[in-house]
């Protein structure tokens, strides 16, 4: 191209001009971003290639897969078609991790805020005068209050490293939304009831029935979950879904049960009371294998057809075509365990039951059945044992106060604010947090913000600037699940039925971090050399971490990638062996349909319903639930799935929308029972399928920290509305389907009719 | 000419650097200043000199307004200053376009030193505009002008426009502009 006249011209002038500044001074004394480098003729660099061991982290489910990578970029990620768990597919989150990495919103280099806890100012910083900070801080607070002054709060695998350090230091109190606000009962009233926690092992593609309580697959997309779920429909299993609503789930049920919220208890106990009734349940296997048969009988006598009818507001008939289908196909029925449980303060009791109708079904160990899976097992990463003045076990909040003996893992996350911001029984006065968004986990937001206020001070490590990266102190830049080694997967071959193999994939990066983002190994050891822990970390890097997860498997990381990412061998069926008897491991060695245990705590010895507060008169109870293309708030920021499903719509009974003049599309606001108003808004989606005495959003939007541009006060954000819970006494686990909600549109407050 | 336009070049990418105390200092901010005077822009000279006797810690001042517009800002980031962003259909970083910059570089003989920034960063950018100026290769650096900078530079220049209150940023890009425009 030839230089244009005029600008050569301007060029020659101002160049004349400036000829007599010492510019290249002062430029010599920077380090230069550009250098010369081999010439490289156009299009000789142009190779796309595989790069194998990714493992997908956009949800937990951990997907296996690969990226094509082109010179430093990744331009696309597949399954692993080596993977015998979900095969070539991701679904769309799975597939839009590339956005996520390259997100420009992203967090890229360590940051000091300047300015005020939830109304930050950043100041770049480096990893030095940041690490230093921070070990400063965090010994600060040992010092004074000893390592019981120090909270952490984390979740997904970037986090089980620190972890680990933070347990070396005698830290006693954590806590992981995983349990505390998702799967918390549903893995401790299983264990306290069958001696094992099936989480979702259920073999629904091997079933002739299922039974899903609440659990919308379909909608929280679990990519070998859905294909065992569809598997199951294709293979002729007749398919019972229990929802208010008529969840994508619900679209392929053969009985739709259209429970009234929060009465689900009283209808799991309705049908096993009939199975007794009628001596349809499994009696050969119940009598066997259960501890309390005849208490249970009595116990739930009273849980008649017309009685559980009336409670769960559907028809008497359903109850009955529900427990004759059930009995008739026992035991190869799937009583789904399901997952999220956090509902009404009464769930550990709901788990029980559904634990109990599985039992009395015999639904175990064979096709059909909840089963247990044998995967490999790989190992852990300890720091070393040391003595503390003080045994964290012992001052764990919990243990403390004497409370929530079935709880899961960790302290209860309210238990921990309340005394963040009580002090009391002892001050908590730093806070980590690592990768999870904890303003949007824990209910009672302005609590929160409260116990925020209120620390020394405040760690937060993450991939995004999420909400609760607000109230930082320091802030630091992650590497990404694409970016970084970490975390063993195991599994199966993704149906029961089919031949028994066994998987093992070890999370590799597809790509290098950019900018300054780090993995948490290095964090963490760096931290660690500034508190003086130098001489006692366990691994030296990411890649050591891992091989010392692998170590009992013979496997390493490089092997892994000589076999594509996945180690693959035969496995075993987890279907009983003729004449093997099922093992359970509770005090009794028997599935406790009474608990002894939970009588001695003085909690109801077999499962109890309790009913929930009705809403009062102008509101519906606000039921929330998942987006299928995002999780929960991880993914707001995402531009190709916010594209997809930008807001989550207000899901509306139809009758009753036209009754309050709403249409499809209407742009509304909502205000709970204490009057606390959603800060922004979302539409409305008028539907029959969802009962009158509720409304429906999906969870994780409405993000409010505008760093975020693209989730920035898109749709509602329903925990901001969750001000009341109800915290149950078994596990110190909050349920939040216990607020009620009304619309505002045009400013205007509308009652929902009744 | 082309050794001087080198040197501006250079310097102009350092002032679209983050602010280091490695090269950010009194006799940077007074070059800054000569360099305005030189080319008739006292107004703008003006403004840096009432800065720096306003505001003590200046390299304090300068990064956290680098910060807030160029990396992680309160309310949010103003203006990313990457081109992909900007030539891009949906905001993403390390594009097809990063791509195809960084090829640019490498046809000629250059390439960026820290593999971790994508290569459109606007400094890197300004950088590689410095070395072609160096190697008195003229029309490859109106090529790239053209071609890969200002196509971005317009765009990014409107964003940041209504958020440029701090006179380093605002003056800096007044100067950017000037060197790199096609009609003064
Ligand atoms: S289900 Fe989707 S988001 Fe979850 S791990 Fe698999 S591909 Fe990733």
């Amino acid at each position: 191209m030839a230089i244009n006249l005029t600008r050569r011209n301007f060029l020659k002038t101002a160049s004349i001009a400036a000829a007599g500044i010492p510019l290249s001074k002062v430029v010599a004394r920077a380090e230069t971003g550009i250098a010369k480098a081999p010439l490289i003729p156009p299009g000789s660099f142009k190779d796309t290639k595989t790069v194998t061991g990714g493992i997908c982290e956009m949800c937990f489910w951990r997907c296996q897969l690969v990226g094509k990578v082109r010179g430093d970029r990744l331009v696309k990620l597949e399954g692993n078609p080596k993977s015998i768990d979900n095969g070539q597919n991701l679904c769309a989150r799975g597939n839009s991790g590339i956005k996520l990495v390259y997100d420009p919103d992203r967090l890229k280099y360590p940051m000091k805020n300047i300015g005020k806890r939830g109304a930050p100012k950043w100041q770049k910083i480096s990893w030095d005068e940041a690490l230093n900070i921070c070990a400063d801080k965090l010994q600060a607070t040992i010092d004074k209050y000893g390592p019981k002054g120090i909270a952490v709060w984390y979740h997904g695998a970037s986090a089980h490293y620190p972890n680990a350090y933070f347990d070396y230091l005698g830290v006693p109190n954590k806590y992981e939304p995983a349990f505390y606000q998702c799967r918390g009962q549903t893995a401790m009233a299983m264990m306290q009831t069958l001696g094992f926690v099936p989480n979702e092992d259920v073999d629904m593609p091997n079933s002739k029935a299922m039974l899903l309580v609440g659990c919308h697959i379909g909608e929280n997309i679990h990519l070998s979950h859905v294909k065992n779920f569809l598997k199951g429909l294709e293979n002729g299993s007749k398919v019972v879904v229990v929802d208010p609503r008529f969840s994508a789930a619900a679209a392929k049920a053969h009985i739709w049960v259209q429970i009234k919220p929060g009465t689900d208890t009283a209808f799991l106990l309705g049908l096993m009371n009939y199975m007794f009734d009628k001596e349809i349940y499994n009696k050969t296997f119940a009598k066997k294998y259960c501890l309390g048969l005849k208490r249970l009988k009595k116990h739930v006598a009273e849980w008649t057809v017309e009685k559980t009818a009336a409670e769960c507001d559907i028809p008497a008939k359903q109850i009955v075509e529900v427990a004759e289908l059930l009995a008739k196909n026992a035991p190869n029925v799937s009583i789904h365990p399901g997952r999220h449980a956090a509902w009404y303060g009464n769930d550990f009791q709901r788990v029980r039951a559904n634990a109990c109708l599985t039992a009395i079904l015999g639904a175990m160990d064979c096709p059909g059945g909840i089963v247990r899976i044998k995967r490999m097992s790989s190992g852990h990463v300890h720091w070393p044992e040391v003595d503390h003045e003080e045994d964290p076990e012992e001052m764990a909040l919990a243990e403390v106060v004497e409370k929530y003996p079935f709880r899961p893992p960790g302290t209860p996350p309210e238990l921990m604010r309340d005394t963040m911001i009580s002090g009391k029984p002892y001050p908590i006065k730093s806070l980590v947090v690592w990768g999870t968004n904890s303003i949007k986990t824990m209910p009672r937001q302005e609590r929160t913000e409260k116990a925020l206020a209120n620390m020394d001070f405040i760690l937060v490590t993450d991939v995004t600037p999420t909400d609760i990266t607000m109230w930082a102190d320091i802030l630091l830049p992650e590497a990404s699940y694409l970016e970084r080694y970490g975390h063993v997967e195991k599994g199966t071959q993704w149906n029961q039925g089919d031949k028994p193999q066994q998987f093992l994939s070890a999370r590799m990066p597809l790509i290098d971090p950019m900018f300054e983002r780090k993995d948490p190994v290095w964090i963490i050891n760096e931290l660690a050399k500034r508190m003086g822990h130098g001489k006692d970390i366990p691994v030296r890097n990411q890649e050591e971490y891992v091989n010392h997860l692998l170590k009992e498997t013979g496997l390493t990381i490089a092997k892994l990638r000589k076999l594509d990412g996945i180690y693959i061998q035969p496995g075993e069926s987890p279907y009983l062996k003729k004449g093997e008897e099922p093992k359970f491991d509770t005090d009794s060695g028997k599935i406790e349909l009474y608990s002894e245990a939970m009588e001695d705590e003085d909690f109801p010895p077999l499962p109890t319903y309790t009913k929930t507060a009705e809403p009062p008169k102008g509101f519906a109870r606000m039921i929330y639930g998942r987006s299928p293309v995002h999780t929960f708030n991880r993914t707001a920021n995402n531009a190709w799935l916010a594209r997809e499903i930008p807001e989550n719509p207000l899901w509306i009974n139809d009758e009753s929308a036209k009754k309050m003049g709403l249409k499809d599309g209407d742009r509304v606001f909502l205000e709970n029972q204490d009057g606390k108003k959603s800060v922004s808004s979302t539409v409305v989606k008028t539907t029959p399928g969802i009962r009158k005495d509720c409304v429906f959003i999906a969870h994780g939007f409405g993000t409010f920290n505008p760093a975020m541009t693209v989730g920035f006060h898109k749709g509602i954000d329903d925990n901001s509305l969750n001000t009341k819970i109800n915290r149950e006494g078994e596990t110190g686990i909050s349920g939040m389907r216990i607020n009620f909600v009304r619309v505002i549109k045009d400013g205007k407050v509308i009652d929902i009719p009744a | 000419m082309s050794a001087t336009l080198a040197d501006i070049f250079s310097f102009l990418a350092l002032l679209m650097r983050y602010p280091e105390e490695s090269f950010f200092d009194d006799e940077f901010l007074d070059t800054l200043e000569d360099l305005l005077k030189s080319i008739d822009l006292q107004p703008y000279q003006q403004r840096i000199a009432y800065w720096r006797s306003k505001v003590a810690d200046q390299l304090l001042d300068a990064q956290v307004e680098y910060t807030r517009l160029f990396i992680n800002g309160a309310p949010h980031v103003i203006a990313p200053p990457y081109g992909s962003v900007y030539l891009e259909g949906e905001q993403s970083l390390q594009g097809k376009s990063t791509e195809t910059t960084r090829d640019f570089y490498r046809q000629y003989g250059f390439d960026i030193v820290n593999k971790a920034e994508p290569a459109d960063h606007i400094s890197l950018e300004l950088e590689f505009l410095s070395c072609l100026y160096r190697q008195e290769e003229i029309t490859a650096a109106e090529k790239f002008l053209h071609t890969f900078f200002l196509p971005w530079f317009e765009p990014f220049y409107q964003q940041l426009m209504p958020e440029l209150r701090h006179p380093l940023y605002e003056v800096s890009m007044q100067l950017i502009s000037f060197f790199v425009q096609e009609d003064q």
